[in-house]
């Protein structure tokens, strides 16, 4: 159970990106934080795992509170964390193998990893990579790969963490419609078959009803609705969006 | 609005220039035109230039008219009198720097023979051939002095015609044959061990001959120098007078100069490959160090941000030849100070352009690393690592580059390489040497440019 209390964010420049944003997130959700851009999405996922600071507030995962924890323990919680970007995030100039062990970091010793990764977790590599079909990618470069190949390897990387919790900032937002549902695909067979509790945001609402067990709409950092997919009318789609907001639809 | 009187304003400026601008409220305006023509004034007093006084007075009246017709509410065009200070500054920056474009014209045939040592550098050389033969001569005069000499049937001979002795200043006359005909000849005077020795000159003049179509010197009248050494005034001493031919036999081959050229050429690049590499391994763990996005973090890790920013700025700021200097003090002359004095300027210089490249990476797979629950020792290697390698690398080589560029200086100082070689042949005089070392520096520094900008272009 993931518990997020009264998160506030305001950023230096006063910006106030999260506005006392209070909701809980059951084991094995596919929760998706649905939005405009800047409404403050990306501002959330990342606190979660503190790759932002939060201003104020809590948030509490199966009893422990992330918002306390620092050095080493901090680290601790994050490497059962998967996080995936919208802008994949590789190093472009490794190879995608390399990509993938980087996700391991958390957990080999920080010394041997420096030099090479055991040939264990080269194996487990190359196995989270055939999960994703792109195992035979694995000696290219991630910079020769299109975009939805990026993003398998942004999956396989996440992968590599064992994750229990899975953050997705707009993970489909950079490629086209037929992609977007193969990358959201992956996501709900590890939230069904792994049972990996999934927080995705996104802002098709078409895809949202597709994969979503459960939607927190936010607008200007606020919660604006909590609730299933199908209790989204076009009443709280224009609360969420604002009245000149049309639905869209993705193939 | 208040009106600001006119007559008020003038008379305030015609007592200090700007004084009434600034009394009608244009504080910047009176300010740059005080500062202006006094800063001027100062220059023509140290100068002692005083006629450009007249200058500063017109732009100080246009002063005193501008700010009358700033009071009526007319502001007029500021540019007349700093065209005035502009053309004053340059007329003391004519004389400050000497120019003499007339001497630049007349005095071109000065450069001559420089520029025609400079093109046909000492490459190539052919084998030396030398005939000579000697005959003695007394000063002043015992009771046996030498005999006269015979001439010989088949080898060159010299004999004396007159007298074998005589005091300094006194003329003898020799004469000579068996010689290469033809060709021409100079005279030496030894003393009788011969390990001192010079050419005879008389009126200023080096003493030559040529030789007729048989090979003979005709009699040839020498003043009697002073003789050498340590027995000179203390009774008759006896010293030898030689005829000398040379002339050039063989093909052409590369001369002596070339090697020597082209062993400072070597240590030249050594010394900025040295310099470069020691530069690298202090430069790399300090651009971390001077890395704004890597040192953000906390007050402390900015402090030392702020602060290794200052060192690399001030050791940046020093140039090389000044370091080369102290260091030529401190380890004495010779390419290892060349060495420590680029190396201490390169690191200042890589630690600058490598912490701008980290700087200018992308934040995303730092993020992603940083979210897998690594360290920040990981994070450098998985994320920061991968994305520096290509400018660095590419610095370096430049870097390298501009260091042979230098080291050819750093020698002028003493500090190694063929700055060194081509000092001590400037000073000599041996234009045709300094050609050979300024070709052989052109040639190397086109060859490393052009290399470094391949490779640079190849990786980044």
């Amino acid at each position: 159970m993931l518990q997020v209390e009264h998160l506030t964010k305001i950023y230096e420049d006063g910006t106030l990106a999260l506005d006392k944003v209070s909701f809980e997130v059951p084991d094995g959700e596919f929760l998706v934080i649905l939005g405009l851009s800047g409404a403050g999405k990306s501002t959330l996922l990342r606190c979660i795992n503190r790759l932002i600071e939060p201003t104020a507030g809590r948030i509490i995962w199966d009893g422990t509170d992330i918002t306390a924890a620092s050095g080493e323990e901090l680290r601790r919680i994050r490497r059962h964390i998967g996080f995936i970007f919208q802008e994949f995030n590789l190093v472009e100039r490794s190879s995608v193998l390399t990509n993938v062990l980087s996700g391991r970091l958390g957990y080999v010793n920080p010394w041997q990893s420096i030099i090479r990764f055991p040939r264990e977790e080269v194996k487990r590599a190359m196995g989270n990579l055939e999960r994703v079909d792109i195992a035979d990618l694995a000696s290219k470069r991630a910079d020769e790969l299109s975009g939805g190949q990026r993003q398998r390897v942004g999956i396989a990387r996440a992968l590599m963490q064992e994750p229990r919790l899975m953050l997705a900032d707009e993970p489909v937002a950079s490629l086209d419609p037929v992609l977007a549902h193969s990358i959201l695909r992956y996501l709900e067979q590890l939230n069904r078959e792994d049972g990996i509790t999934v927080l995705c945001s996104l802002h098709f609402l078409d895809l949202v009803r597709r994969y979503a067990s459960h939607v927190v709409g936010l607008k200007d950092g606020r919660v604006v609705f909590q609730g299933r997919p199908d209790e989204i009318t076009d009443q709280r789609f224009k609360e969420i969006y604002g009245q000149e907001a049309e639905q869209i639809t993705v193939t | 609005m208040e009106r600001k009187k006119p007559i008020l304003s003038s008379l305030l400026s015609l007592i200090v220039p700007g004084l009434g601008q600034m009394y009608v409220g244009q504080l910047a305006r009176g300010a740059v035109l005080l500062l202006a023509i006094a800063l001027t004034s100062l220059l023509i007093h140290w100068r002692e230039s005083n006629f450009l006084f007249i200058g500063i007075i017109l732009a100080w009246l246009w002063g005193v008219w501008d700010a009358y017709s700033l009071a009526r509410g007319r502001p007029m065009s500021l540019l007349p009198p700093f065209l005035i200070i502009g053309v004053i500054v340059y007329i003391i920056g004519w004389h400050v720097t000497d120019i003499n474009l007339v001497g630049l014209v007349t005095d071109v045939a000065d450069i001559k023979p420089l520029v025609s040592d400079l093109v046909q550098p000492a490459v190539l050389e052919r084998d030396i051939e030398t005939q000579e033969a000697e005959i003695i001569f007394e000063s002043p005069c015992s009771d046996s002095p030498p005999d006269k000499g015979t001439p010989l049937e088949d080898e060159p001979y010299l004999i004396i015609l007159d007298k074998t002795c005589g005091e300094v200043g006194e003329t003898f006359t020799i004469e000579g044959g068996n010689f290469w005909p033809s060709s021409r000849g100079q005279i030496w005077w030894l003393n009788m061990a011969g390990e001192m020795k010079r050419r005879i000159r008389q009126e200023g003049e080096y003493l030559n001959f040529e030789t007729d179509e048989e090979g003979r010197i005709l009699p040839l009248t020498i003043v009697a120098p002073v003789p050498f050494g340590e027995a000179r005034g203390k009774g008759p001493q006896r010293s030898r007078v030689q005829a000398l031919l040379k002339r050039e036999v063989g093909a052409l081959h590369l001369s002596r100069t070339f090697f020597l050229v082209v062993d400072k050429m070597m240590e030249t690049i050594f010394l900025a490959l040295m310099a470069t590499t020691v530069a690298i391994l202090f430069a790399v763990p300090v651009s971390f160090l001077a890395a704004r996005n890597l040192m953000g973090g906390n007050p402390i890790t900015m402090g030392v941000y702020y602060l290794t920013r200052t060192v690399l700025n001030i050791l940046r700021s020093i140039e090389p030849l000044i370091m080369a200097i102290v260091f030529v003090v401190w380890v004495g002359l010779g390419p290892f100070a060349g060495v420590l004095a680029l190396a201490v300027h390169s690191v200042a210089a890589l630690g600058k352009l490598y912490s701008e490249a980290v700087e200018s990476i992308d934040p995303g797979p730092i993020e992603a690393i940083t979210a897998t629950g690594a360290n920040r020792l990981q994070t450098i290697v998985y994320a920061v690592i991968p994305q520096i390698v290509p400018p660095y690398v590419a610095f370096t080589v430049y870097r390298w580059d501009v260091n042979v560029r230098m080291s050819t200086i750093i020698g002028f100082v003493g500090g190694g390489g063929i700055g060194y070689l081509l000092q001590q042949w400037i000073r000599l005089l041996m234009y045709e040497e300094a050609g050979a070392a300024v070709w052989a520096i052109a040639i190397v520094v086109w060859a490393l440019d052009y290399t470094s900008a391949v490779i640079r272009e190849r990786i980044v």
